[in-house]
């Protein structure tokens, strides 16, 4: 492809700073005081994680913040062999990727699950949330789960 | 046979402006799909479908529709996802109509949208014009100015000004007028958009002066001449006839009685049919106002269209959509601005809202222009910029792309007879 | 449904991993061929809708010179920006009102050669959760689905999900129109390098450029232009939840939604009965048996049956993509187009070297975000016939 032949001389860059929003701007902050939020709705009672502001189900607002457990269990995985470098598939050292239903919650989070070998994973395992040492608002502060 | 579609509630999100740094895409997709519910007796599931659209180069998400699925209240259910440049929003509307006039659905929600604080509004523009400009500035010459001596994006086109004000010098040569009328257009919206809660740019009794006090950008338009980026959703929901009564809050609903689009050429300055295509022609315009008005029964626009929501980008074109829409002579509205014609208290009220030179959410622009027309028929336009005359027929006009796209809607206070 | 609608004519463009056509040329000859070969003109058409994607058409508003190509100048049109067969949706929509009687819908994308598939998925991801957490995308939630289906039904092996992939391959061989990549072996693609396990490389459907046009008209125009009108009997559309942890993979609410509204359209009631073969979109082999026991054609969990004892192959009970599917090549955002397009081969009997004996009904299936978040379904039936 051309442009990997030519160097750039004025690169553009599409600039974008997509917001947030107030859910997940709470989410973020709960993430620094190492806390899993999630939200739930006023109407059917449904708790999601990450939290957001309308219930698909029943149509109602989930204005309700709540904290979720730090513990769940294992609902499905993947390995991951590859990174998303320049439009391309990059491979890597594989990781885990779970499914995690944390205790309480009706959807489940997604996060990389360490410790763990593909061939010890059983589905419904239980596992813990692990915390960078010094968090700082932001998604990798919840590094990911390890098997309890 | 026929199937008659009303517009039963206009909602958005809150009022157009610069930036929204507080929330979200699918939260102000949220409060405007909820602010067109809670005026209606719908419940949120008794929405059949959604028909959504914006520009998303503007903000970098592709399939914005795909994330939002909550937060319009669409789960499991249709959703389609429209995208025509400008005129999206009226596009989207179109579709809306017609997922309700097939017969398929009843209750249909449709949605115009924009971010516009997310992303670089000219990049997206300059897209549009000349993305070849792009890759040769990304390769070689530099257009951007950052070494040094460089033309600047300005000279690569400019993005959408440097595009319009051909057309602006074109019109200007041709209707006789000056940049002068083009002022009084801007000042005419402005001080309207003072009257509309919802507009961006809101200027109380603007005066002419004031628009020809800011610089020019591209000769004849003047900063004070362009449209804003504005942030902001609208969200309009549209009921078959038999099911009007059932969810409407209002007695007064707006009916669609015709609605039509089409497309001319894209690039200036070719031959075609024996035709200069010159974008102040707009002969599309022409032929998709006649095939609506036919739809709609409307045999005079000039006499029985009563108020005008025209897509005005740029502030020339509040003189020259009317004329192409075939509401006034073609040349006349440069001398019937200077009378007031088409002031909220004129012959011919355009854009009462304030337009789009007020208010521009590129995804929205042009299903607020149907919005406000319904508005202004169901009596409910707030803050004063109601017109104060009985409106039986309203035209909503939409324009995208590179001058090319056309999307007309015209708008009554009674259905037509099937 | 107050009117009947056929699809009256198709043209399609090989796909190929570098096309010589720009996409306005594609848009050109497709159009014009088609014009030709039904003897009408472009103002015949009373309405063109798009089916393109601005960001993999790399510029905004990217129909802005394509429109003068396909024959819309100074006419009506609009542009679907979804998967291909929302373009279709669209254009039955409007005959539908009764206001037009004639639509053409085309794409034309460049996925192989113009610009990478993987950095347009990875733009119709959410900006603020998911791109930045980088966990879900097309091929992990791919993952996760393939992996949830073999926790559900023990049988079915990885080994399962590479005989799929072969099928997919060994199918388009027989289609002219598609990528004509020779078949791997069942032992190569299983031992492929691995992606997001189980899903490897040779299981992901292989991105190709292509280019297809179809028109559709009303029943009175239809029986006009063409002695062989495919019908549309039903339609259906449903979009799911965006996040990937409310969602059953296996069992896909949102497509049987969809499925659901078609079926009871086009009035079928026990569709492994009476439907004859699909054309269903995958972007990875291991989401075909999911998705075809979600249209209610087979059991639920029987993906290694159906593959082992070859009910799903073109002479099987219900052939799912004859054509071959995505594995022919996959011009992302328009593949479903080219789905349909084979489908109404096969209903017309022009399939050639992949023809479905007695295909009586069909089901064309298109998807949009991760695991088939967005799915559209359309019944089809053969007209013409005695």
């Amino acid at each position: 492809m051309i442009h990997e032949a030519v160097e750039t001389l004025v690169p553009i860059s599409f600039m974008y700073k997509n917001r947030v929003g107030r859910y997940l701007q709470h989410y973020l902050n709960g993430l620094k005081e190492k806390k899993i939020l999630g939200s739930k709705c006023s109407g059917c009672g449904r708790v999601v994680v990450p939290p957001r502001s309308a219930c698909g189900r029943c149509c109602g607002v989930m204005d309700e913040l709540v904290e979720l457990p730090q513990e769940g269990k294992l609902v499905n995985w993947t390995v991951c062999y590859v990174k998303l470098e320049g439009g391309e598939f990059k491979r890597i050292d594989p990781y885990i990727i779970g499914m995690i239903q944390l205790d309480g919650c009706d959807s489940l989070l997604s996060a990389k699950v360490l410790d763990l070998q593909p061939e010890n994973v059983k589905i419904g395992m239980r596992v813990k949330a692990l915390w960078k040492e010094e968090t700082t608002g932001d998604y990798t502060d919840l590094v990911g789960f390890i098997p309890l | 046979m026929r199937r008659n579609v009303a517009i039963i509630s206009v909602g958005y999100n809150g009022r157009f402006v610069s930036k929204r740094p507080d929330i979200s895409i699918v939260e102000m997709l949220e409060q405007a799909v909820r602010n067109a519910i809670s005026k209606t007796k719908l419940k949120p599931h008794e929405i059949d479908a959604f028909v959504v659209g914006n520009m998303h180069t503007f903000e970098g998400v592709n399939m914005g529709n795909l994330w939002a699925s909550e937060h319009i209240l669409a789960l499991n259910k249709p959703v389609m996802r429209i995208a025509t440049g400008g005129t999206t929003g009226m596009s989207v509307f179109h579709c809306a109509y017609y997922h309700v006039a097939s017969g398929l659905y009843d209750v249909v929600c449709a949605i115009g949208w924009e971010k516009h604080d997310e992303g670089d509004a000219q990049i997206g523009l300059g897209g549009i014009l000349l993305p070849e400009v792009f890759s040769l500035a990304h390769f070689g010459p530099d257009l951007t100015g950052k070494r040094g001596g460089g033309l600047g994006l300005m000279g690569g086109g400019g993005g959408s000004t440097g595009g319009a004000s051909f057309q602006a010098a074109s019109y200007l040569a041709k209707s006789g007028g000056g940049i002068e009328h083009i002022d009084m257009a801007a000042a005419l919206m402005r001080a309207n958009a003072a009257k509309n809660p919802y507009a961006h740019l809101q200027v109380p009794n603007c005066k002419p002066e004031d628009i020809a006090k800011t610089p020019i950008i591209s000769w004849p338009l003047r900063y004070g001449h362009t449209c804003p980026t504005s942030c902001g959703a609208c969200a309009v929901i549209l009921v078959a006839e038999e099911k009007v009564k059932k969810f409407a809050d209002t007695d007064k609903v707006a009916w669609v009685k015709g609605v039509a689009c089409g497309t001319s050429d894209a690039t200036i300055g070719n031959v075609h049919d024996g035709q200069i295509t010159d974008p102040a022609d707009q002969e599309i315009c022409k032929i998709v106002a006649r095939r609506a008005y036919k739809k709609a029964g409307i045999r005079n626009p000039k006499k029985e269209i009563q108020v005008a929501e025209v897509y005005d980008g740029f502030a020339h074109q509040v003189l020259m959509w009317p004329e192409k829409l075939l509401l006034v002579d073609e040349g006349a509205s440069p001398k019937l601005i200077e009378q007031g014609y088409y002031n909220l208290d004129g012959e011919l009220p355009v854009n009462p809202s304030g337009g789009v030179t007020s208010t521009n959410a590129i995804g929205a622009s042009a299903l607020v222009r149907v919005a406000e027309a319904a508005l202004q028929i169901m009596g409910m336009a707030e803050g004063g910029h109601q017109v104060d005359k009985k409106i039986k027929n309203a035209v909503a006009h939409g324009w995208g792309g590179l001058f090319q796209f056309v999307t007309v809607t015209v708008l009554g206070d009674t259905p037509v007879k099937k | 449904m107050k009117r009947r609608v056929a699809i009256v004519g198709y043209k399609l463009m090989k796909n190929t991993r570098a096309s010589e056509w720009t996409r306005e040329r594609i848009y050109y000859e497709l159009s014009k061929s088609l014009l030709e070969e039904l003897e009408i003109k472009r103002e015949d058409i009373d309405t063109f809708i798009f089916a393109s994607n601005d960001f993999a058409d790399g510029r905004t508003i990217s129909e802005v010179y394509l429109v003068q190509r396909m024959g819309a100048y100074m006419r009506d049109e609009s542009k679907v920006e979804q998967e291909a067969l929302n373009a279709c949706l669209y254009a039955w929509l409007r005959i539908q009102s009764g206001e037009y009687d004639t639509a053409m819908v085309g794409m034309a994308s460049l996925a192989s050669s113009q610009f990478k598939p993987l950095l347009v998925q990875n733009h119709e991801l959410d900006p603020v959760y998911e791109r930045p957490r980088g966990l879900i995308n097309f091929y992990s939630g791919a993952g996760f689905q393939a992996r949830a289906y073999m926790e559900r039904f023990k049988n079915f092996t990885e080994s399962h999900i590479a005989r799929y992939a072969e099928k997919g391959y060994r199918n388009a061989l027989k289609n002219q129109y598609s990528l004509q990549i020779i078949p791997p072996s069942i032992e190569k693609i299983e031992n492929s390098d691995p992606i997001y396990l189980p899903i490897r490389e040779l299981e992901v459907a292989p991105y190709a450029d292509g280019g297809g046009v179809v028109i559709l008209a009303s029943a009175e125009k239809a029986k006009k232009l063409t002695k062989k009108p495919v019908w549309i009997e039903g339609v259906g559309s449903a979009q799911d939840t965006y996040w990937i942890g409310e969602r059953d993979l296996v069992k896909l609410d949102g497509l049987r939604e969809a499925a659901r509204r078609a079926y009871r359209m086009a009035g079928i009631k026990n569709p492994k009965k009476e439907i004859s073969f699909a054309e269903v979109q995958t972007f990875f082999a291991s989401e075909e048996p999911v998705i075809a026991e979600a249209l209610g054609l087979f059991e639920e969990g029987s993906g290694a049956e159906v593959i082992e004892k070859g009910l799903s192959e073109i002479d099987g009970k219900i052939p799912v993509n004859p054509s071959g599917g995505s594995f022919g090549g996959n011009p992302m955002g328009g593949t479903s187009l080219i789905g349909l397009i084979n489908a109404v081969k096969q209903l017309r009997e022009e399939a050639d070297d992949f023809q479905v004996e007695k295909a009586k009904r069909a089901l064309v299936h298109s998807q949009d975000g991760v695991c088939a978040q967005h799915n559209t379904v359309m019944i089809l039936s053969a007209g013409g016939k005695k």
